[in-house]
């Protein structure tokens, strides 16, 4: 394998061994996170009462703003790809250009604000900063039934947008093919610092800081009890809120289970898992996903993880020519949606990203991260995150108690078996390997993902799981 | 006489018998051995290549003239370029960040508004022209170099050729003001008496104004195997070689393919990558017992807290790194496109490479050693040659091939090594730790300040151990 293990190696094992020595030193606790306050806003906390109102909003654009666009578009400066390098070397230049073009010609950005216009968007005040929120209720509710109320969060590069087809399954299974004993009234927010949620401008606001905000948004909202769905940074945010507020969350449904904290048991499931894997509690698709483990895991995280390096050391210097130029953004983040989505597609010379999405949705994600100019404080997550290290924070020890369902998708980028993640998340309702798909599922296989959170919703509901916590 | 008396007492015996001999063939043979591998010095292979577009041509010898080249500009690049930086959108940074974020955006308006406003870049460009520019074709790409020859040399005087390779974000631009140090010492009140130097800078294929490399492959070794073709090309038989980061890497190459070419091999970054149980010990007792391993105080100072310097810090600093090793061609799309985004990327460098202490600064300490006309004018090499994509590529070509880049320490280095330790470097080296590779140290020296960017930080000090070093290879 073509990887970095030199020096990319002593980062592995820094963080592997950091993470014994912790899970060494410390014990598994049962305690909940503590709620974070913080205070987001510019400058000094005033004394007034916080703006608690929730208003309505709607995405909008100008001639001015078109304009630039198109003049930066048609500005772009290209280079040459080497002979024959698909997308090992990063985007490929020649299939970005046809991106472009199609950017310029066919892309319809008022169009695709109508788009985004059909559900109904609203800005609140909570810690000082504007959160954005898409809240969809059901079109119509059965007789004695009544909409759960089910938050949804994104990750990077993506947005609420990632969403938007997976909403009407929820909300409206019946239309869809799907069953309709459960129906869901869903809230996107988008994380602060995305979108057009207000970037923090203070430093230290991480995923329990997230998890804190969207926390006083569902209880503005007058939710008392609620389901988390999220994927990527979603995870985890979702992760802290069940940590947070476990008595409000009835179910935990993820889409990526990542799990940090690691001990000795784990390293030697590593060792060993691939020849005792019923040693280890692993399944056959567990070892097909994860071994060889040096290929498939180290090799493969050293290879997709210098995005999440730099942005978690210098997110304000890698940030600013994406603000600056929107080919440099859409290449940055399309190469995600890429690699992410299938690794296999490394080797295509278009990078099989429309196999699995369209133009218009690619790009519309990508125009949210430029009409906001928020990329560089999309970024700044990562370091708030994951500047002391992997494995090292208070929340990584904690535990989940919520009921959680885990959709493993083949393709994400990383494969935590259930055996892992139970050590986690104590309360695993249902675990199910997904046919197909990979990182953004919402995006991808919104059906299969909504399918697997509705039977997960149903076996909740049933039996009053969270009753039993 | 004690000595003696075991062996006039020597009884012989058939036991003895068979012993004695074979104990000398035993030493015999390790003597011999250990004689022999002084002596044979391993080498680096030197290959070949071809970097051109297509296939390489099978008939025709390839062009070797050697063509004079100037920089140039147009009113359209000057124009095209004001325009993007004023339309350049920022976004604010957190309170009371600095630098530690990266480039703080306040601080870049206010280097991009000197940009729009007083920089001249005609200007520049004839700053630039002042050495003479050359470009010649190697292995199917135009290889830009300037040479410069002392306009006059003391009778009896030898002139050393001298071969300085760039790093990066770096270019042969960062060797402007060593130059004159070192074609004309004397001009420049530097007594280092009897040495002086016709300096040559290439840029490295895919930096700068030398075509990038059309083929995957394009690492160290190919840019050593180029150089010593440029060197040959231009009539040298033996040659001095000086560099820092990619220029000491492709040094180090160059010293390790044809050693009996390469005089003298003078460092100012030297990255050992020589992981190993002994290393680990070293770093270990380093700390408590420096002496025990060969440690300097100042190499305490500089090497401890270890895993606080040698690897939080180093991770802190790597991202870019990290990046442009796996998807140089995403990295560098938007600075190919946005000058703005593209000074930020590199100025963050000029500014923490130089001093750690400047991330704690709002302004990145950038202006305290350097001038905003000689960092933009480094900057403008990348923006006008649009380089920055083929100059990441080459992390990946290089880390792909030897992600440990232990290669170095395997072959070892055994030509005459000078080797000037700047405290403010990303990472110290002490002596003891590069002799495992450099088997031949002639000066070691201990800089009194300075950081990464040597020759256009400090160039007397520079200067100054260049010749010292010289001077005592020479004597030799």
């Amino acid at each position: 394998c073509s990887s970095l293990a030199g020096i990319m190696l002593l980062e592995v094992f820094l963080v592997l061994g950091t993470v014994i020595i912790y899970f060494l030193l410390s014990k598994k606790k049962e305690e909940t996170l503590p709620f974070k306050e913080g205070w987001w806003g510019k400058g000094q906390k005033p004394d007034t009462e916080e703006d608690t109102t929730i208003r309505p909003f709607k995405v909008e654009t100008t001639e001015e703003e078109l304009s630039d666009l198109l003049r930066r578009l048609d500005q772009a400066r290209f280079t040459e790809p080497l002979e024959n390098s698909c997308f090992h070397y990063g985007t490929n230049s020649v299939y970005l250009r046809k991106v472009v073009s199609y950017w310029k010609n066919q892309f319809n950005w008022k169009k695709q604000v109508e788009v985004l216009n059909k559900y109904p968007q609203f800005k609140t005040k909570i810690q000082g900063i504007d959160i954005h929120f898409v809240h969809v209720k059901p079109p119509r509710l059965p007789e004695g039934q009544s909409a759960k109320p089910l938050l949804m969060v994104h990750g990077w590069p993506g947005s609420f947008y990632e969403f938007y087809r997976i909403i009407p399954l929820l909300t409206d299974p019946a239309s869809h093919g799907l069953s309709d004993e459960h129906i869901f009234e869903v809230i996107c927010p988008s994380i602060p610092g995305y979108g057009f949620s207000e970037a923090p401008h203070k430093k230290d606001f991480n995923s329990v800081s997230a998890a804190s905000v969207f926390y006083e948004l569902m209880l503005r909202l007058g939710f008392n009890e609620f389901y988390a769905q999220g994927g990527d940074w979603g995870w985890l945010i979702c992760t802290n809120l069940a940590q947070i507020a476990p008595n409000h969350m009835k179910g935990l449904h993820l889409n990526l289970a990542s799990v940090t904290n690691m001990g000795f048991i784990h390293l030697l499931s590593i060792l060993l898992g691939r020849y005792l894997p019923g040693l280890f509690g692993f399944q056959d698709e567990d070892v097909k996903r994860m071994f060889p483990f040096l290929k498939k895991r180290l090799c493969r995280i050293l290879l997709e993880s210098g995005y999440a390096h730099i942005q978690a050391t210098k997110p304000d210097t890698v940030g600013c020519g994406l603000n600056d130029s929107p080919v440099g953004l859409a290449a940055y983040i399309l190469e995600k949606f890429s690699t992410w989505t299938d690794l296999e597609f490394r080797n295509l010379e278009d990078g099989g990203l429309e196999k699995k999405f369209n133009l218009d949705d690619l790009l519309t994600n990508i125009m949210i991260y430029w009409v906001s100019g928020c990329i560089v404080s999309s970024m700044r997550f990562y370091k708030e995150n994951l500047q002391k290290g992997i494995g090292t924070q208070k929340h990584e020890r904690l535990t989940v108690q919520v009921p959680t369902g885990i959709a493993s998708f083949p393709n994400e980028v990383m494969h935590t078996p259930q055996a892992w993640a139970k050590k986690k998340y104590t309360n695993i309702v249902s675990f199910h390997f997904m046919p197909r798909g990979g990182h953004f599922a919402a995006m991808e296989e919104p059906q299969l993902l909504a399918e697997d959170i509705l039977q997960f919703v149903g076996k909740v509901e049933k039996e009053q799981l969270w009753r039993k916590k | 006489e004690s000595i003696l008396s075991p062996i006039r007492s020597f009884e012989y015996s058939q036991k003895n018998a068979v012993l004695v001999p074979a104990a000398a063939l035993g030493v015999g043979g390790l003597l011999v051995y250990w004689l022999r591998s002084r002596y044979t010095i391993k080498t680096t292979e030197m290959g070949d290549g071809w970097w051109g577009s297509g296939e390489r041509p099978l008939k025709g010898k390839e062009d070797e003239s050697i063509r004079p080249f100037k920089i140039e500009t147009s009113d359209k690049e000057i124009e095209d370029l004001h325009r993007r930086l004023e339309q350049a959108r920022y976004a604010p940074p957190l309170e009371g960040a600095a630098f530690h974020y990266g480039f703080n955006s306040n601080y870049l308006q206010k280097v991009v508004a000197y940009w729009r406003n007083q920089f001249n870049w005609r200007k520049q460009v004839e700053v630039l022209n002042k050495y003479p520019h050359f470009q010649t074709t190697i292995e199917g790409i135009d290889i830009h170099f300037i040479h410069v020859k002392p306009s006059y040399v003391p009778h009896g005087r030898a002139v050393q050729p001298l071969l300085m390779v760039h790093g990066w974000p770096g270019s042969f631009y960062e060797f402007y003001k060593i130059i004159p140090l070192l074609t004309e010492p004397a001009g420049h009140s530097l007594n280092e008496g009897d040495v002086v130097f016709e300096v040559i800078c290439p840029s490295i294929p895919g930096y700068g104004f030398s075509e990038a490399p059309h083929q995957k492959g394009f690492d160290a070794i190919a840019t050593a195997r180029i150089f010593h073709k440029l060197m040959n090309r231009l009539g040298f038989k033996e040659y001095y070689l000086q560099g820092g980061d990619w220029g000491s890497r492709i040094t180090i190459s160059m010293a390790q393919m044809l050693p009996q070419s390469v005089k003298g091999l003078h460092l100012n970054f030297v990255f050992i990558s020589r992981r190993g149980l002994r290393r680990m010990i070293s770093v270990m007792l380093g700390a408590y017992v420096p002496w025990l391993v060969g440690l300097t105080r100042e190499d305490v100072r500089r090497t401890y807290p270890f895993i606080q310097k040698n690897i939080y810090e180093l991770l802190r600093e790597s991202g870019y790194l990290h990046i442009q090793a796996t998807k140089p061609d995403t990295a560098g799309c938007g600075l190919n496109d946005s000058p703005v985004g593209l000074a930020a990327y590199i100025l963050e460098k000029f500014s923490t490479w130089t001093d750690k202490s400047f991330l704690h600064k709002d302004d990145g300490g950038l202006e305290s050693k350097y001038s905003l006309d000689e960092l933009l004018t480094n900057v403008m090499i990348y923006w006008v040659t649009s380089s920055i994509v083929s100059s990441m590529r080459f992390y990946k070509e290089n880390f792909s091939k030897d992600p440990g880049l232990t290669a170095g320490a395997r072959v070892g280095v055994y030509v005459p090594t000078g080797i000037a330790a700047f405290p403010q470097e990303l990472v110290h080296t002490p002596r003891a730790w590069a002799k495992e590779t450099f088997k031949n140290i002639i000066t070691y020296s201990y800089m009194p300040r300075g950081g990464h960017f040597a020759a256009f930080e400090e160039p007397k000090l520079l200067a100054q151990d260049i010749m010292h070093f010289v001077r005592k290879v020479e004597q030799l």
